[in-house]
């Protein structure tokens, strides 16, 4: 989230889409009702009727997988009837920057796809710079090449009738939603969108969000109270893990992974620090250096010197354009491509797409270590259906932990608010902390590696002096990663003692004198003390921020991009919408964006987007794998024969896997329903804490698939019913939910027929249970993420004889 | 940790109805009453926060003098719920106070169709030792261009989104020192 | 009469069902098994172990061609309690009312498993039910020892949109009022309070009754 969870309640207007929020983050409505206590609207945009759309004022249904064609619908309308923020599209987003001759688009294609490799040269959609090597700009943003008349001309493709036609969606309810929402783009107003997996997990994930970013830019809802970009995350601590980068592509805080290609320090930092040519752009990641060698200083402690580049060849490195993700891994190993494998805290047997190739994948390992609180479908695998244990060499090791009471440390939410935890209630004897096990089991390994062994200079280096007796040690570990001063220094005309915690990431030094785990948090545990285990309420601004409750990253700024909330002269785009405000020479409110004075004052100032090398929000994004606007495809697996916007019929450069186990089919006779995965309020994720759980497993006991009345009497099938649904990967037996909050649509003049299952059952508690939804879906994904398009597949329902025990 | 008298407390304008209600006689106690006596306001109470969504619910847990868990409320202080929860949040005690749990580590031999009990210093003695040895046997110090990398492919790691963030930053730190490159967890998904 | 009272307004909840978990968790009440038939509703009704239960129920509409509503069920603690009443005829004050409007029932309920049927069918809302557990009519105490100790009640506490509201009769009356006048101004007119004279549960919902829940 751009935004935290209580200034939702600051909104004029939420679109709640690619999430259903009621059911699965409930204690957001909480902001949501506020908001709309004061007259804000709420509108729901889902494939079916959910918990949150009862309480929405607007509703419209779409057909999963097309969101783009609905949002560029909305882009299309706020641009033909002038509905953006004019000043702060021109000022703070690429708008106004003059794309290069060479950019083009054509039936689906942008300029630079090699059909051979399914990548384009991005190259060609870089801006034109002047002698400078700044981008140029037209602030009237009526140039024909600049960002704003492109997109203009992109986006007047999707016209009401188009767009319905894609989205199933009736001319009528688009504009529904679309006037209410473009009334957010007067300077008195704010939007926000609650978006999650309903967004991202598509071959066009990424592009969904960019679509509602770009349109929250041209609305001048960035960076203010009631708006911004908001991903309800969906565990209490993936956005700290995401944060600490358990993650093949990148380092605590974002730094890239070194490729091979850098083979030294100097030619990583080179590589990975964006550089600028405007005087204007503060250009932040230009201290990528500094945060790179505190991060190996982290790792290595005293063994990382100036002399050995900080131990960066201690770090594993991967190959140039070859990715590592979780699609990859278990299509590699459902190859037999891997002996080891972990499962930390996690289920993939039924949490990844296409369950079964995975299950599969995992009998081709030769060992395998499970740590969790309860027995799951991934640590018994080897029993699971369809099984044979006599075939299956897997040596699987289960390792029972803590749960979140039973232990002390951190978790990062939604809102980036890192929040402290303490141990409250006593473990079982026979558990483990999670922690413990990592300290035991790394300190077994190093001592394997005293005598022999490959490459053991980084298991030998790796820095552990906050171990102490062999334990975890939350306080010391949160610590580190805050970061201390390794020696005695001055910086920025302040002395520091060697064994200092660093104030914050802006005294990090590059040249070895302070570690930082992670440069995010640099800030969140200091000399005076644990920022996270805060809890004074207090509110100055009156906006919701509680900025002495807990901490968040980056240095305690509650809403990121605020210095886009105010004009050029610093002041609130309108007095009721003020979180930061230039008076006297200062800012006041929130922590803003960097200290700098407002654009007004053009000697000093920087523009307010300070991660983006230009300084500005990208509308057009030349980064992107799939393009630098967001086009409409269908996904992998669709009901209709074409895409009505152009010959390419899904994403070109998405990952399509080709293993058996990667069956699809489009517009087969045999799964003529578009299916969607989703969770339920009682379960959790695969349902792995909270199956076990008998007054959640009492209230949502089995699976079951929604549908239609009209394709429930199609199918012959009552309420009630069992039945199987099946797609070209798998089949789950499910109870019939036939409800009318699923309807049937019409797309492309067909009539398209929607079912839906929760993902949270699996077969190995409770035995009448079902299993994972996930049997169903494809290994396919989105290019820029690689994750895998869940939320739109195709599907057969029938009815089966028996309804279960 | 240090807690201040909270709204909790303070919620009614009852003070005094406690003893009021004790004439209402010795035998007229309602049953389905093992809470009678009010045991969350002698309990130990302390802060967590739910270990569900991203949402970062405040609860407060009450256990006993041993140590054992009584009861998990939403934090009334906690500035986004304001002591509500859902119905997952509401359900946190019977995630740890849980006879499911599993409360011993276990090995699984290949072929072998059961699970057998094994000692923890056994189980992570024995996982080293296979770390080390598929290490060592697919360690790449050079690519197939001849870059160097330093690296193992032959482990991968996916989790977890529900460590802490110390428990992340530890768990990213050893994977990498052991060179692995195939890390993973549930944002991906 | 004073007391404590309970505000529901439906038009609030999101089925989150915080409360019918809170309420077990701090009664520590077991679970039973239950099927999928069809409904996110379960259990399908109060029993000996589910004192308040969110019902689901879904209609047709014009606007937003769907309704979903969500009502949370419990003992309503009437004024005057038609199940104290009945039970009043056979074993006098086995059931009896707290200072606060709870009506509570007491350790005298045991043994009269053979009245449990008529009990509750004096109900109004069919909400007491024999507990097998502890062998006699349990439902909804209003957490007395909670509301003697100037707690809310598990299951208001709970409640993260302002559907499930517990205090003062006062309090509650005003609230109702309060929420009834926007609730009419947002949808048309169309609003009101159940049994506001005879119940310490006072429900706003802005339909027929029976779109909410089983009326006999």
């Amino acid at each position: 989230m751009t935004n935290h969870w209580i200034d939702i309640r600051n909104s004029d207007c939420i679109l709640i889409m690619g999430s259903n929020a009621a059911e699965n983050h409930p204690i957001s409505m909480k902001w949501v009702g506020k908001a709309m206590d004061k007259g804000a609207t709420l509108i729901s945009v889902d494939p079916r009727f959910t918990r949150t759309s009862s309480k929405a004022d607007i509703y419209a249904p779409l057909r999963s997988g097309t969101d783009i064609a609905f949002l560029g619908g909305m882009m299309n309308y706020i641009l033909s009837n002038n509905k953006f923020h004019k000043e702060y599209a021109a000022n703070y987003t690429n708008a106004s920057f003059i794309v290069g001759s060479e950019f083009d688009f054509k039936d689906g294609l942008f300029a630079g796809y090699d059909p051979k490799k399914k990548k384009y040269d991005k190259s060609k959609w870089a801006f034109e710079k002047d002698g400078n090597g700044v981008p140029k700009r037209d602030l009237t943003l009526k140039d024909p090449r600049c960002v704003f008349q492109l997109m203009k001309k992109h986006y007047s493709r999707y016209t009401p009738k188009t767009v319905s036609s894609i989205t199933g969606t009736p001319e009528k309810d688009l504009k529904k939603v679309w006037e209410p929402y473009a009334k957010t783009g007067a300077a008195d107003k704010t939007g926000t969108i609650m978006y999650a997996m309903g967004w991202t997990q598509h071959t066009v994930g990424v592009q969904n969000i960019r679509m509602m970013a770009m349109i929250q830019l041209l609305l001048g809802n960035m960076g203010r109270p009631g708006g911004g970009v908001n991903a309800l995350r969906g565990e209490s601590n993936v956005q700290g893990s995401t944060d600490h980068c358990l993650l093949f592509h990148i380092l605590p805080g974002y730094l890239k992974t070194p490729r091979a290609s850098n083979d030294s320090l100097a030619a990583y930092n080179k590589k990975w620090t964006p550089k600028t040519s405007d005087p204007l752009s503060a250009n932040w990641w230009g201290n990528t250096p500094k945060y790179s060698v505190s991060f190996l200083k982290s790792m290595f402690g005293e063994a990382a010197t100036q002399e050995n580049n900080f131990g960066y060849s201690w770090l594993p490195k991967i190959d140039d354009g070859k990715t590592y993700s979780w699609l990859d891994i278990f299509d590699e190993m459902y190859q037999g491509k891997f002996k080891g494998f972990f499962a930390w805290g996690q289920n993939p047997a039924c949490s990844g797409a296409n369950s079964n190739k995975t299950r599969q994948a995992m009998a081709k390992l030769d060992w395998m270590v499970n740590v969790n609180i309860f027995d799951n479908e991934t640590a018994s695998f080897w029993k699971g259906p369809g099984m044979k244990p006599d075939e299956i060499k897997t040596e699987v090791f289960f390792l029972p932990c803590y749960t979140s009471v039973e232990k002390e440390g951190s978790i990062t939410n939604s809102g980036r608010w890192m929040q402290w935890r303490y141990a409250a209630s006593k473990p079982p004897r026979g558990c483990k902390s999670d922690g413990d096990i990592m300290v035991e089991l790394f300190e077994k390994v190093r001592e394997l590696y005293e005598t022999d062994g490959k490459f053991p200079e980084p298991i030998k280096n790796m820095r552990w002096d906050y171990v102490k007796d062999g334990k975890f040690d939350a306080h010391a570990i949160a610590k580190l990663v805050n970061g201390y001063f390794e020696k005695d220094a001055t910086v920025k005309g302040k002395s520091f003692k060697k064994g200092t915690l660093v104030p914050s990431f802006a005294y990090l030094l590059d040249d070895g004198s302070t570690s930082s785990g992670n440069w995010l948090y640099c800030n969140s545990y200091t000399e005076k003390g644990n920022m996270a285990a805060r809890r004074e309420k207090k509110d100055p601004t009156g906006m919701g921020l509680y900025p002495e409750w807990s901490w968040c990253w980056p240095v305690n700024r509650r809403i990121i991009y605020n210095r886009a909330s105010v004009d050029l002269n610093g002041k609130p785009w309108s007095a009721n919408k003020n979180i930061l405000e230039y008076k006297d020479g200062k800012w006041v409110g929130d922590v803003p964006d960097g200290g700098w004075p407002p654009m007004s004052n053009k000697e000093k100032t920087k523009r307010p987007f300070i991660m983006k090398p230009d300084g500005v929000a990208s509308v057009f994004g030349p980064g992107r794998a799939d393009g630098p606007l967001p086009e409409h495809y269908e996904p992998l697996e669709c009901p209709v024969p074409k895409n009505l916007m152009s010959s390419q019929r899904m994403n070109p450069v998405a990952p399509v896997y080709g293993t058996e186990a990667d069956a699809h089919l489009s517009c087969d006779p045999r799964f003529p329903f578009v299916g969607t995965t989703y969770r339920v309020t009682e379960h959790w994720q695969t349902g792995i804490l909270t199956r076990w759980q008998p007054w959640l497993l009492e209230t949502q006991p089995q699976l079951f698939v929604e549908m239609s009345n009209e394709l429930a009497k199609l199918k012959g099938i009552n309420n009630g019913d069992m039945c199987k649904v099946s797609s070209a990967r798998g089949k789950v037996e499910a109870v019939a939910m036939v409800t009318g909050r699923f309807k049937p649509m019409t797309v492309q003049g067909l009539t398209v027929h929607q079912v839906g299952l929760p993902w949270c059952f699996g077969w190995i508690y409770p035995k009448d249970g079902g299993d994972s939804a996930n049997l169903l879906t494809p290994s396919t994904g989105d290019p820029n993420t690689r994750i895998p398009e869940t939320k739109a597949f195709m599907v057969n329902v029938e009815k089966l004889g028996k309804r279960r025990a | 940790m240090a807690l201040t008298r909270r709204e909790f407390l303070k919620w009614s304008g009852t003070a005094g109805a406690a003893a009021a209600a004790m004439c209402l006689g010795f035998d007229l106690k309602p049953v389905q009453s093992y809470a009678a006596d009010l045991k969350i306001l002698k309990a130990k109470e302390t802060t967590t926060i739910c270990p569900y969504c991203a949402v970062g619910c405040g609860l407060i847990a009450h256990t006993k003098k041993s140590g054992k868990l009584l009861n998990a409320e939403g934090d009334p202080d906690h500035p986004i719920n304001e002591g509500a929860l859902c119905a997952k949040g509401a359900a946190l005690y019977q995630m740890t106070v849980n006879k499911n749990r599993m409360k011993n580590p276990l090995y699984r031999a290949p072929e072998s169709d059961e699970w057998e009990e094994i000692e923890w210093d056994d189980a992570l003695q024995k996982i080293a030792e296979k770390i080390k040895e598929t290490r060592d046997a697919t360690f790449t110090e050079q690519n197939d261009n001849g870059q160097v990398v330093n690296r193992t492919t032959g482990i991968a790691h996916v989790g977890s989104a529900a460590l802490d963030n110390e428990e992340c930053w530890l768990l990213q730190g050893i994977m990498r020192a052991m060179g692995l490159v195939y890390i993973e967890h549930q944002a991906r998904i | 009469m004073a007391g404590k009272f309970f505000f529901i307004d439906t038009t609030r909840c999101t089925a989150c069902r915080g409360c019918q978990i809170a309420c077990k968790q701090y009664k520590k009440h077991s679970a039973s098994k239950t099927k999928q038939y069809g409904s996110y509703q379960n259990p399908l009704d109060l029993d000996g172990n589910t004192f308040r239960l969110v019902r689901f129920s879904e209609h047709p509409s014009k606007e937003n061609s769907m309704v979903w509503y969500f009502f949370t069920e419990a003992c309503r603690h009437c004024l005057k309690p038609p199940c104290k009443k009945k039970v009043d005829q056979i074993k006098k004050d086995a059931i009896i009312v707290n200072e606060f409007g709870a009506v509570l029932y007491t350790e005298k309920m045991k043994g009269l498993e053979k009245s449990s049927k008529a009990i509750k069918q004096a109900c109004p809302w069919s909400i007491p039910n024999w507990s097998k557990e502890e062998k006699q009519m349990v439902k909804c105490n209003m957490c007395y020892d909670r509301v003697e100790a100037g707690l809310p009640t598990a299951c208001a506490k709970a409640c993260p949109t302002g559907a499930l509201n517990f205090g003062d009769e006062a309090d509650m009356k005003k609230l109702a009022q309060e929420r009834l006048a926007a609730v009419k101004k947002k949808f048309g007119g169309r609003g009101e309070i159940l049994d506001l004279e005879d119940v310490r549960a006072l429900y706003l919902i802005i339909d027929e009754q029976a779109k909410y829940r089983p009326v006999a």
